[in-house]
């Protein structure tokens, strides 16, 4: 999200209460991500279809084999998302502007066909109906690539395009399946599929449009000697270590059920955490916020200090501000998940009772809300390290949070209901704090690693 | 110590320390080199050249002699296979002592001592000492870094520091190992200062050998004309910044008290320095040679060359003045043009012949092209090309040089062989050739004129006179061939040489 901050600067300059807004807002829908987005679009559609599907168990069909899809394609999609995005602002620092699409072109096409690979590959195995199989196929590669659009036209600033695309885009689809007549559970694939497609193909004309290229493809990206595969396994493990918690509770007889072929459910975890999942929009707002405006512009002039001849007193200065930043931005994403987080306890009650789910879910639905909100944090202090370039410790701090969050999570299943949701919010807690202490310490010796340890 | 008695055999008699020139580079100096390894058939002797980068030198330009035991070649500057970049940590010791040797290449008055070289000699470049990978990586040299930035360049420009900082300090480490790993040998020649002459210390500590240091320029002080003319070292502007020269005289500075240290304690550590005139002897004491183990053993000519070319020269001066030399600014070429167009305005008879090659520097020849036009010269002043100065000699009435800078030049001894006077401005080691060095010298009589540089009028008043039918034209030139005869005879220097090996050698074995 190289260039997130410079459009919320810019919009911040304008000094108004409504400009906070716009910026708040526009850093909302950008940091909390397309799939918060999706889940209340897919909520809506599980509404408007209650009473127009029938058996009412389709509707669930349906949204299990979506949530798959959505796992599937952000974990495997994962792997290029911070690894493109790395190779295209090098690409941009190198002034070679001309070569951006083509190597998103190729990334497309690696992604396509890996996706392809791996859906066939699924589909071997899952006995559905065939024409579903190919519904499930081509939504896999078409949310993946989705994906790798979203997060390129994030780097290049392309917000509202982003925003408003997707926006009709999900209009498109509750309408769709709204008017269109029922066709069952193929019917709402076709539906979801359909919509994303519409989308991905809308913002891929944008990229045509917008961007200078000379050749369609390029696999440049790829090349070990300029890509950072460190950067591809944080993006893969980072998505892997967020749903594996869920993973584990879908595969776990005692607490899943079979929904459809081999796709599974739970029926006590996947509600709470999915409705928690909507309380990090306020965080994800102020972390994107904070990060990218006054953080990202103190990273900057830090690197500039070093790189255009300061003294070293200015750059220990320039560096004391960007700790600063730092700790404000992480200290105000702490504030305001901290005040979301215990409106959300208070109300916690009353929010089950609107949407009329069982209050069995009330204990899990708060573990569950104070485990998104340290992945807030988690992913803050991950953005930091990523600005210092810290791609080690990212990987290892990914990892270790990914293997808590999966072994921890196992244990929850052993050790009874009053335990479930306590995996997943402990390996964020613990990865947050490990986090912290990296940080500290990274900060702590930033010249010398800087300069020291750097690759010449 | 007496090795001869240990019974290891010895690789070689003596170990030459190269730094740019022989056999890689053609040359006054590699020239030499060559004959003095000729000219000693009865020892043994190991090169070992130092280059910065690989891509600077081609083949080598000599045909070994056979009393060369081996030669090895070293690059300094060249990038090493980069180890990844790792955090390790360093003993304190080790740290403190790197730091204070450090300290002396910032702060250049004191050379190092022997405690500090015998620390780099057991504990520097060492895989459980401080080796090349602690220097760039540990957080402790990081801490010697800043230190050092904050007692020398606190306020400057810090990027620069440090590039400076570790591109000054990384060949020491070659330097090192290189010393370690020498073959035995009985002494030490080097023919410089700077990282031969550093290399040169380390050995003889290392091997406990003496050490003979031989300069024929002040490595140092070229090192400084190059650093004061060196674009390379970048400017950068900063507006805040209200000394814009600043981080740029730092970079500068940095590397000037380095070569300083190195030329400090290559004089602490030689047994014998040794330069080609007075004028560079005594700048070695300035720089912290120790008066008493400097000498002045000039560079000669073969004379022989020259004997037929005295047989013909003329009885009376024919009326031509010739510069023998590179038409280049250093050279002062304009200076001669000059003095020739101010003597044919008294006596148009008069030539001036320059003789050497013109494609050097182009701008500046079609610069002097320009100036004998535009002062009329064309029929008084030619420019011969490359001569053969021993048929060319016989023909001439005087020899001119107008250099603002030389060392001790040949051509001048080559024009008194030939029993030819000379003219020559006061540099180097030009007055002691034409008038004498030592009283004894002096008593031979002078073979020509001094004058000081840039000034044409004195030139042409010198050639005036020495073309003047009461000057006794050939009395001054004999009294030059009887100077080379006696002292400046290729024989004469060998002799010293030998003498000064033989010395050494025997006095440590």
């Amino acid at each position: 999200m190289a260039g997130i901050g410079f459009e919320l600067r810019k919009i911040l300059k304008k000094n108004t209460l409504f400009s906070y807004l716009e910026a708040y807002g526009l850093a909302a829908v950008i940091g909390s991500g397309p799939w918060a987005l999706s889940i209340i679009a897919l909520l809506l559609i599980g509404i408007v279809s209650i009473g127009r599907i029938f058996p009412t168990d389709l509707i669930i069909q349906f949204l299990v084999m979506v949530t798959y899809l959505m796992a599937a394609s952000l974990i495997l999609s994962g792997f290029f998302q911070l690894m493109l995005t790395r190779f295209i602002s090098d690409l941009i620092f190198q002034q070679r502007a001309n070569d951006i699409v083509p190597n998103l072109v190729g990334c497309m096409l690696v992604m396509s066909s890996l996706t392809f690979t791996a859906g066939f590959g699924i589909s071997l195995i899952t006995e559905l109906e065939q024409s579903i199989e190919i519904t499930m196929i081509s939504g896999l590669v078409v949310l993946s690539n989705l994906w790798i659009i979203i997060v390129f036209l994030s780097g290049m600033k392309q917000y509202y395009k982003i925003i408003f695309t997707l926006a009709a885009g999900y209009t498109i689809m509750v309408g769709g399946s709204l008017l269109f007549p029922t066709n069952g559970l193929l019917g709402l694939l076709q539906i979801f599929v359909g919509s994303q497609a519409l989308i991905t193909f809308t913002l891929l004309i944008f990229v045509f449009r917008e961007f200078k290229f000379q050749r369609l493809v390029m696999f440049e990206f790829l090349d070990r000697k300029k890509a950072f595969y460190s950067l591809a396994f944080c993006g893969l493990f980072y998505n892997l270590g967020v749903w594996v918690d869920k993973f584990v509770f879908w595969f776990y007889p005692d607490v899943s059920f079979n929904v459809i072929s081999i796709f599974r459910a739970s029926y006590i975890y996947d509600l709470p955490i999915f409705i928690a999942y909507l309380a990090i929009i306020p965080g994800m707002a102020v972390f994107l916020l904070h990060m990218e405006t006054d953080f990202a512009e103190s990273n900057e002039k830090f690197y500039d200090a070093v790189r255009t001849g300061s003294s070293l007193d200015d750059i220990y200065l320039y560096k004391d501000k960007m700790v600063m930043d730092a700790r404000n931005s992480l200290y105000q994403i702490f504030k305001v998940q901290g005040i979301t987080l215990a409106l959300l306890l208070l109300w916690s009650e009353r929010i089950l009772q609107l949407l009329g789910i069982d209050l069995a879910y009330l204990h899990l639905l708060y573990v569950d809300l104070v485990g998104v909100s340290l992945q807030v944090l988690l992913m803050a202090l991950l953005n930091v390290l990523f600005y210092l370039d810290k791609r080690y410790i990212s990987l290892f701090l990914i990892t270790l949070m990914m293997a808590l969050n999966f072994g921890l999570s196992w244990l929850s299943v052993q050790l009874g209901p009053q335990f479930y949701g306590y995996g997943f919010a402990i390996a964020m807690l613990v990865s947050t704090l490990i986090g912290i202490a990296f940080l500290n310490r990274k900060f702590a010796r930033l010249e010398y690693e800087t300069f020291m340890l750097q690759r010449s | 110590m007496n090795y001869r008695s240990i019974g290891v055999p010895h690789q070689s008699d003596v170990s030459l320390m190269l730094e740019g020139t022989y056999p890689y580079v053609r040359g006054g100096v590699s020239s030499w080199v060559h004959q003095l390894i000729q000219g000693m058939p009865h020892l043994t002797f190991y090169l070992v050249f130092i280059g910065g980068t690989r891509d600077a030198f081609g083949d080598a330009h000599y045909e070994l002699p056979s009393n060369v035991t081996g030669i090895e070649t070293h690059y300094i500057m060249e990038p090493e296979a980069s180890a990844k970049p790792r955090a390790r940590k360093v003993g304190q010791k080790a740290i403190s002592q790197w730091f204070n040797v450090l300290s002396h290449f910032f702060d250049s008055n004191q050379p190092l001592s022997e405690e500090e070289v015998d620390y780099l000699l057991t504990d520097v470049a060492k895989r459980h000492g401080f080796d090349r990978k602690d220097f760039l990586f540990s957080e402790e040299s990081w801490q010697v870094l800043i230190d050092l930035y904050d007692l020398y360049a606190h306020n400057q420009s810090f990027i620069d520091f440090f590039w400076t900082f570790r591109n000054i300090y990384s060949p020491l480490f070659r330097l090192i190992e290189i010393a370690r790993k020498l073959p035995k040998t009985r002494a030490v020649h080097s023919v410089s200062t700077g990282f031969a002459g550093f290399l040169g210390a380390l050995t003889k500590h290392h091997q406990k050998v003496p050490y003979l240091l031989s300069e024929h320029g002040i490595y140092t002080k070229e090192r400084k004309i190059d650093l004061s003319q060196a674009e390379w070292i970048k400017e950068r502007h900063n507006i805040l910044d209200n000394s814009i020269h600043r981080s740029h005289e730092q970079t500068r500075l940095m590397w000037i008290t380095f070569f300083e240290q190195l030329g400090r304690t290559s004089y602490a550590f030689a047994d014998k320095i040794t330069a080609l005139y007075e004028g560079n002897r005594q700048r070695q004491v300035t720089d912290g040679a120790p008066a008493e183990r400097t000498q002045v053993i000039v560079n000669g000519i073969k004379l022989s060359r020259f004997d037929q070319s005295y047989q013909q020269r003329p009885e009376a001066p024919p009326k031509i003045a010739a510069l023998v030399g590179r038409v280049v600014p250093i050279k002062d070429i304009k200076t001669f043009i000059r003095a020739i167009a101010v003597c044919a305005s008294s006596d148009s008879e008069i030539q001036g012949w320059i003789a050497g090659p013109t494609e050097e520097d182009e701008d500046y020849f079609h610069e002097c092209e320009m100036l004998v036009r535009s002062l009329n010269m064309e029929h008084n002043i030619q420019f011969l090309g490359m001569k053969n100065v021993a048929e060319l000699f016989p023909q001439i009435g005087v020899c001119v040089l107008s250099s603002i800078s030389e060392a001790q030049p040949l051509v001048l001894l080559e024009a008194m062989a030939c029993g030819i006077p000379c003219i020559a401005t006061n540099v180097g080691a030009s007055a002691e050739i034409i008038h004498g060095m030592t009283d004894e010298d002096r008593e031979l009589g002078s073979c020509g004129w001094i004058t000081n540089i840039a000034s044409p009028d004195k030139i042409a008043g010198a050639i005036t006179e020495c073309f003047h039918p009461d000057t006794p034209w050939q009395t001054l030139g004999d009294n030059g061939r009887a100077r080379v005869i006696k002292y400046y005879q290729e024989e004469t220097m060998f002799e010293h040489f030998r003498q000064g090996y033989e010395e050494l050698i025997s006095w440590q074995g």
